[in-house]
């Protein structure tokens, strides 16, 4: 442990490359921030390798120091050793070494070749146990400089090769640190197979090819011996379980393309993984060294959907295409365009099949399939999920006499977000006559209709045909609100889902530019919604004009340039942030002190999500910009440029914006706001950055301006959506009783993302206790009710939160959505409780059911036994462990939870899919036969 | 619809194409569309009529499929030489979706009416998309929904039906407790209303009557809480014993028994009497009559005396035995006298055994919690539970003569209570059954709940038959004998002095409304009956029972 604090002291994770070790590290998690540990305990690993046998032994320990200063001191006092106790066989082998030294100093050559093979052997042959040193090396140790001496002596030939060997192994225990000469002997040597060596010298020499390897770059000195020399270990690491050194030794000698070369089916699985799980740890270009090396070598072995996945997080577009047009295997092929659906690429094929898959359109109809499955296809009705009778207070406010414009929009939202995708509920899609229907629409005051008109989009979410059906005939009504809604709906049912024909968009491209605002604004929205992540072209050169024109509203533009942000998330390889950064400079600095302004900034900067320093130009040119959305601006396409990196560098400059104290009257804080999601963004998806940054947040919330501690429970609801954590709940609980009214509406819109489509009852017990707690303050209300429907978002059979295939990948759209709700947050009084609250529904991009439905041949659902549980990082550990803890066993369909893992509990079957996620195509195992009863 | 086809045909409007069997369309020279759906054997003889209908045969037909609404319909012809219009006339009659409305998708838009369907490139089995809505538009409500964001404070208070409280004083919460137990008789609040007389006057227990008016006129018309200010001035002014304070100038904290007692005996003789009877309020509805028998314990020759009295409570006395309401009422009513003996001519031992000869319609109840502890001169307060009836019988505590009266209603109500539950019963093995139903038969429901329907409405019981007369004319008397609880007035706290009461008012239902001062809430009937004392939790002090309304 001490070593390790020191280590940390003198390592910055910034300056050196990070070689993580991670099994360890997870067992010291104290609250320190681990990836440190992990570098430290990795270098403290390899130093331990030469003092391993003295540190376990300490008699023999104390007499080998004591024997190494005074060898240091007297170079030539060679045998002082007071031999005591030394066994009989011992005694003999010591001599026996003695006189093969003797023999070597000798000048009689032909008794040295007979010598060195004995001392060869004697070295090769002893056996040595993990806690001592063998017994011939350490018999030697006296000899090593009268060995070096001889060496020097003799002339080239073989003889000198083949001691320059066994010094070279000598070397390991004696050599002082720092010198290298394991390395020099044996580059000097007769490039024998090292590993003939035993494992512990070729783990010595990867050490110290690391560290010449470092010197000789700084001397500009070349390296291909070395690298010679370490492409012959890295085969022998791999063959013996030891894929991390030989990963590591090709990390520091910057060669990790020659990896895969010596890779086979045997090891790829190990290696892969390894490989994988460095990545957040290394900085760039490192990290996606890495994971090309890692997608080499999966395709090599012809694993489609481990090599899909890593070109999705790579976000190569042409590596994705190369990897879906190389599978030949029709239904592996199938698997594969689920997975693109999953994070929403659409590649255009040919076949009908093939198009369902990528397209998603089978969604809704599976959705709701699982929703019979698990019994709750019933729609539930907001009072179901208040349980106000549960609430300690009840006042006439919830005795439902006379309606209050407010609560019946919460129950708007709850009821769209509870019966969310199942086509159903008791408010909007009532079956008796039409116009009760339209009954609870007009139970909403003025904007409230939009939102609840809108609902029935979230309602018939991915339900093409229904859906548009039912959303159409609101779109003939005279008021604008629920035409409007109408609108928005069209677009929200589309999200996610691609019909054969782009619906969304037809049916909205008309009223983009006709009617009035409140429409207009709908439909580009709904665009947004509809297309969110596709990177249409057709649909920039339509929204684009609106961008730009001055003469517009801000909010219509704003909206614009948000929807193409959704849009075009990820991609910003076009005439998009230009005509965006455009609109910042020629608007007046009235008009960008709009509150929408903010969704220009976010419009921008989702462009760059994940984009890293592709983003650097675009921050330059927009600190130009002297109104403050230049560094709002800034300091969102920062956050979004390094979202979900973990990169440490990033965090501290956040955590620099948030230092300041500004004041509030004279300077614009909002980009504060920012710089407090940022650090949750950018932390988010590892889970050691998430424990730090809770850590972080604590801080902040203590004692930052107010600015900051509103947006602190924000950061936290982005970083933990729909998993709630209890040390998160806790906070939040506690944050939702703040005397800032705005920390606790925060708060408690974050507790509803915290427990997003997860039931969570302790969670669902908080809320209601708030419910009573804020019984007489209406804004407070409302969103503990939508909260409450967050929480229990497909009557608990969603998640929104953005990684999904074993928390690997990250879906743009999704963080799309969710940043477009929480940043409404960030002046809640104009959006959210205000007329915009309509902005919620861009949470519909982040909803995906949290299912596992098992596909056969035909892609009709089959059951299939599979053991769900508690998924464990098996990095690096040795055999075959287990990756899941605290299993159970269902049949598919079945729910995962976050940080839930699942495998297959049958051999009926072979999963198509690497990650038991989503949908898996199983194909009948050849070999499997029933067992007999 | 042959004259319609005729009117077309004369007017030079030509059909077009024909598929039968349900409907054609016809174009007129100028272009104009037009579409019905008619029978085919109208169509045939609408063109051997005339012959000068000619059928379009060699137009360019393709067969496309159709999806609306989750549904599909196949073997559409659509012809790509001519207008959208037709299309769109042959999906209406199909789905009863009206041209207008239906939106159709094609690639990079909807399908217009100006779309040229030739340049589309319509494969043969290609489907189309189309949104519309069949049918009737929902609309606006007739009369928009109102809400409570727009509301007045007054519409408000009407609307929600939360009462309001009233503001605490200091140590006014006796007062306010009473105020409100009182104010759930509506026979007091038109009494009330018909009492003339104002503030000014000398008379300040005329003026106590008049604020007490204008105080629940002003109460019913707010939400907020509500400062009594002028009735507390005119209470303290009719009785000067309520202004006394303690240390520091607070007012102190006073016993609610007797403000409502006195605010009570100030109503009597205040409120106008009844034109009818002559009586007012509080002699009708709130009196009864207690018919007592004196007798000597000791000489039971002695010939006992008999009397009446009136009383406008009973007392629940609470001994050591006493566990329901009903035993202490008994208890109370029944008194060990020592009094001079005129037979034995000494000081003897008499009995008084009073039992009730009117109950009236407003029965309060007081339970006796409070006696003086010499010892330590403070008014000790009994915490003993003390479980009072929400509905109760008060019958057994009458006369014979007035259980006779009473008998005959009580009866039948018995008799109405058993057939209700066994209906009930009924209602719900015969749910049990349907539900097993519903499983196999899902239809049959519907015929079951009529015939359910049928039961529950054919009673209707007359109760006037079964009312006494005597007790019938008697207005303000109770007819039936049942009690239900309708006001509790609970009082907190260890001694008479100190403590703080409640008043719980029932709502209707199972809702009672809590008035702690100007917090009002609503409450569940179990919590009221956690009132009955035994620890240190707000317990029953004075409840008011009225009689069982007849339905």
């Amino acid at each position: 442990m001490k070593r390790a604090v020191t280590c940390l002291r003198h390592l910055s994770l910034l300056s050196q490359v990070a070689r993580p070790q991670f099994t360890r590290a997870n067992q010291l998690t104290d609250g320190l921030p681990i990836t440190l540990y992990a570098t430290a305990l990795r270098t403290m690993a390899k130093e331990d390798v030469k003092t391993t046998a003295p540190a376990k032994d300490p008699e023999l320990s104390e007499k080998d120091q004591a024997n190494e200063t005074k060898a240091a001191k007297n170079k030539n006092d060679k045998k002082d050793k007071p031999e005591d106790e030394l066994s009989e066989e011992d005694l003999q082998l010591k001599s026996e070494l003695e006189m093969l030294v003797e023999r070597l100093k000798e000048d009689n050559t032909d008794l040295h070749r007979p010598a060195l093979d004995s001392l060869c052997t004697l070295i090769r042959t002893s056996t040595s146990s993990m806690t001592s040193v063998p017994k011939p090396l350490k018999f030697l140790r006296p000899h090593y400089h009268a060995l070096e001496e001889v060496h020097e002596s003799w002339p080239e030939s073989d003889n000198k090769h083949f001691l320059a060997d066994i010094l070279s192994v000598l070397a390991m225990t004696y050599s002082d640190e720092g010198k290298n000469e394991s390395l020099k002997y044996r580059l000097i040597g007769t490039n024998e197979e090292a590993g003939l060596w035993g494992h512990e010298y070729v783990r010595h020499l990867s050490t110290e090819i690391g560290q010449v390897y470092a010197q000789r770059i700084e001397q500009e000195q070349s390296t291909d011996d070395l690298l010679k020399l370490a492409l012959e270990i890295v085969p022998f690491f791999l063959k013996h379980n030891a894929e991390a050194d030989a990963v590591d030794l090709l990390l520091e000698l910057e060669a990790i393309d020659q990896l895969p070369q010596f890779i086979d089916k045997d090891t790829y699985a190990r290696v892969c993984l390894y490989m994988v799980s460095c990545v957040p740890l290394l900085v760039p270009p490192d990290d996606s060294a890495f994971l090309r090396t890692a997608h080499t070598i999966y395709r090599k072995l012809d694993k489609f959907p481990e090599a899909l996945t890593l070109a999705i997080k790579l976000g190569d577009r042409e590596m994705i295409d190369d990897d879906f047009e190389s599978c030949t295997d029709p239904l592996l092929k199938k698997q594969l365009a689920f997975l693109l659906a999953r994070q929403q690429i659409y590649i255009e094929v040919e076949d009908a099949g093939l198009a369902d898959c990528l397209n998603n359109t089978h969604l809704s109809e599976h959705f709701i399939s699982l929703a019979r499955e698990l019994d709750v296809l019933e729609p539930k009705t907001p009072e179901d999920i208040y349980k106000s009778h549960l609430e300690n207070i009840r006042t006439g406010y919830s005795s439902g006499s006379v309606d209050s414009a407010r609560q019946n929009l919460a129950s708007t939202f709850v009821n769209a977000f509870v019966n969310g995708g199942f086509g159903k509920d008791k408010l909007m899609t009532t079956e008796d006559d039409s116009n009760s229907n339209a009954s609870w629409i007009y139970k909403n005051k003025d904007h409230g209709m939009l939102s609840a008109t809108a609902s029935l989009g979230l309602i018939h979410l991915w339900d093409v045909e229904n859906g548009l059906t039912a959303v159409d005939k609101y779109l003939y009504s005279n008021e604008d609100n629920i035409k409007a809604g109408a609108l928005l709906a069209i677009g929200m049912l589309n999200s996610g889902v691609r019909g054969d024909g782009d619906y969304a968009y037809a049916l909205l491209k008309d009223s983009v530019d006709e009617g009035n605002d409140t429409c207009r604004i709908a439909s580009i929205f709904g665009i947004g919604l509809a297309n969110a992540g596709s990177a249409r072209e057709d649909l920039a050169e339509h929204l684009l004009p609106i961008v730009s024109d001055t003469s517009l509203s801000m909010d219509l533009s704003a909206i614009a340039a948000l929807a193409l942000g959704l849009i075009f998330v990820g991609s910003y390889e076009n005439d998009v942030p230009s005509t965006i950064i455009q609109t910042m400079m020629e608007r007046e600095d009235s008009q960008l002190n709009d509150p929408w302004s903010r969704y220009l900034s976010l419009g921008l900067a989702l462009l760059y999500l994940g984009k890293q320093d592709a983003a650097d130009a675009t921050v330059e040119t927009v600190k130009t910009i002297e109104h403050p959305i230049g560094k709002q601006t800034e300091v969102l396409l920062e956050v979004l440029a390094y979202a979900g990196t973990g990169n440490v560098l990033k965090v501290q400059t956040m955590l620099h914006h948030c230092n300041d104290h500004l004041n509030k009257e004279k300077d614009d804080d909002l980009h504060q706001a920012y710089a407090v999601l940022g650090v949750a963004l950018i932390a988010m998806g590892d889970d050691i950055g998430t424990e730090m940054s809770l850590r972080t947040f604590n801080h902040l919330m203590h004692y930052g301006e107010p600015v900051i501690r509103r947006a602190v429970p924000l950061a936290l609801g982005l970083m933990c959506t729909s998993n709630p954590l209890l040390p998160v709940l806790d906070t939040l609980s506690k944050y939702s009783h703040d005397n800032d009214s705005d920390v606790a509406i925060s708060a408690i819109f974050a507790m509803g993302l915290v427990g997003a489509g997860t039931n969570n009852a302790r969670l669902a017990q908080m809320l209601r206790q708030l419910a009573s707690y804020y019984h007489k303050e209406p804004n407070s209300l409302f969103l503990v009710r939508i909260a409450q429907g967050l929480l229990h978002m497909g009557k608990g059979t969603m998640t929104i939160n953005p990684y999904h295939t074993d928390r690997q990948l990250m879906s743009p759209a999704a963080v799309a959505g969710l940043l477009t709700s929480i940043i409404a947050f960030t002046d809640a009084k104009t959006f959210i409780l205000g007329k915009n609250h309509w902005l919620l529904y861009s949470i519909a991009t982040a909803m995906y059911p949290r299912f596992l439905i098992t596909l056969d041949e035909n892609l009709e659902p089959v059951a299939a036994t599979v053991r769900v549980g508690q998924a464990v990082d098996v990095v690096g550990q040795a055999g075959r462990p287990k990756t899941i803890t605290g299993f159970q066993t269902h049949s598919t369909p079945v729910l995962l939870a976050h940080s839930e893992r699942a495998e297959l509990a049958t051999e009926k079957y072979i999963s198509l899919a690497h990650v038991l996620e989503g949908f898996v195509i199983l194909k009948r195992n050849p070999d499997y036969m029933e067992e007999d009863e | 619809m042959l004259s319609i086809i005729e009117l077309c045909i004369n007017k030079n409007y030509m059909p077009l194409c024909q598929n039968p069997p349900k409907y054609c369309c016809f174009k007129s020279v100028t272009g104009k569309m037009l579409a019905w759906r008619i029978q085919v054997t109208l169509w045939e003889r609408a063109c051997s009529i005339q012959r000068r209908a000619t059928f379009y045969s060699e137009i360019k037909m393709v067969k496309v499929s159709v999806k609306w609404s989750g549904k599909k319909f196949d073997d559409l012809d659509l012809d790509t030489s001519e207008s959208p219009e037709l299309f769109k006339n042959q999906i209406y009659s199909l789905t009863g979706v009206p041209p207008e409305r239906q939106k159709i998708m094609i690639k990079g838009g909807i399908m217009k009416d100006d779309t040229d369907l030739s340049k589309l490139n319509v494969k043969e089995g290609h489907t189309f998309m189309m949104m519309g809505t069949a049918g009737e538009l929902p609309k606006a409500p007739p009369k928009p929904v109102v809400f409570l964001e727009d509301m007045s404070d007054k519409q408000l208070a009407q609307a929600l039906d939360i009462p309001a409280g009233l503001e605490n004083l200091g140590n006014t919460c006796y007062m306010n407790a009473t105020l409100q137990s009182l104010r759930v008789m509506p026979e007091l609040h038109t009494a009330l209303d018909r009492y003339q007389g104002g503030i000014t006057g000398m008379d300040a227990r005329g003026n106590l009557t008049a604020s007490l008016r204008d105080l629940y006129k002003q109460l019913s018309s707010t939400t907020e809480g509500f400062p009594p200010l002028i009735f507390w001035q005119m209470l303290r002014q009719a009785f000067p014993q309520f202004s006394q304070s303690g240390a520091g100038g607070m007012p102190m904290q006073q016993d609610a028994e007797e403000c409502w007692g006195e605010l009570i005996s100030v109503l009597k003789s205040k409120l106008p009497a009844d034109s009818a009877s002559n009586q007012t309020f509080v002699e009708q509805y709130m009196t009864g009559r207690l018919t007592s028998e004196l007798k000597c314990i000791e000489a039971p020759e002695e010939q006992p005396v008999i009397d009446t009295e009136t009383f406008s409570k009973l007392d629940c006395h609470i001994s050591i035995s006493t566990n329901f309401m009903q035993n202490g009422i008994q208890d109370s009513l029944k008194q060990d006298i020592e009094k001079h003996s005129a037979t034995l001519d000494r000081t003897a031992q008499y009995q008084k055994i009073s039992k009730v000869s009117r109950l009236p319609q407003y029965l309060v109840v007081h339970f006796i919690r409070f006696f003086w502890k010499p010892s330590e001169r403070v008014r000790a307060k009994i915490l003993r539970k003390v479980k009072f009836p929400l509905d109760w019988d008060a019958t057994e505590l009458c006369t014979p003569e007035l259980q006779n009266k009473y008998s005959k209603i009580k009866e039948k109500l018995r008799e109405v209570d058993d057939k209700k539950l066994e209906q009930e019963r009924e209602r719900k093995k015969r749910k049990t059954q349907e539900d097993d139903l519903a499983e196999e038969k899902t239809d049959n429901t519907a015929t079951a709940s009529t015939s359910m329907d049928v039961d529950t409405s054919s009673q209707k019981v007359d109760w006037n038959e079964f009312i006494d007369q005597g007790l019938k004319n008697d207005v303000g008397a109770n007819v039936t004998g049942q009690y239900e609880l309708c006001s509790v007035l609970t009082h907190v706290g260890r001694s008479a002095d100190s403590g703080h009461y409640i008043s719980w008012v029932k709502k209707g239902g199972s809702e009672w409304l809590k008035y702690d001062d100007d917090k009002v809430s609503i409450v569940k009937e179990e919590d009221i009956q956690k009132l009955d004392g035994g620890g240190d939790w707000p317990m029953a002090y004075i409840v008011l029972y009225r009689a069982k309304k007849l339905d």
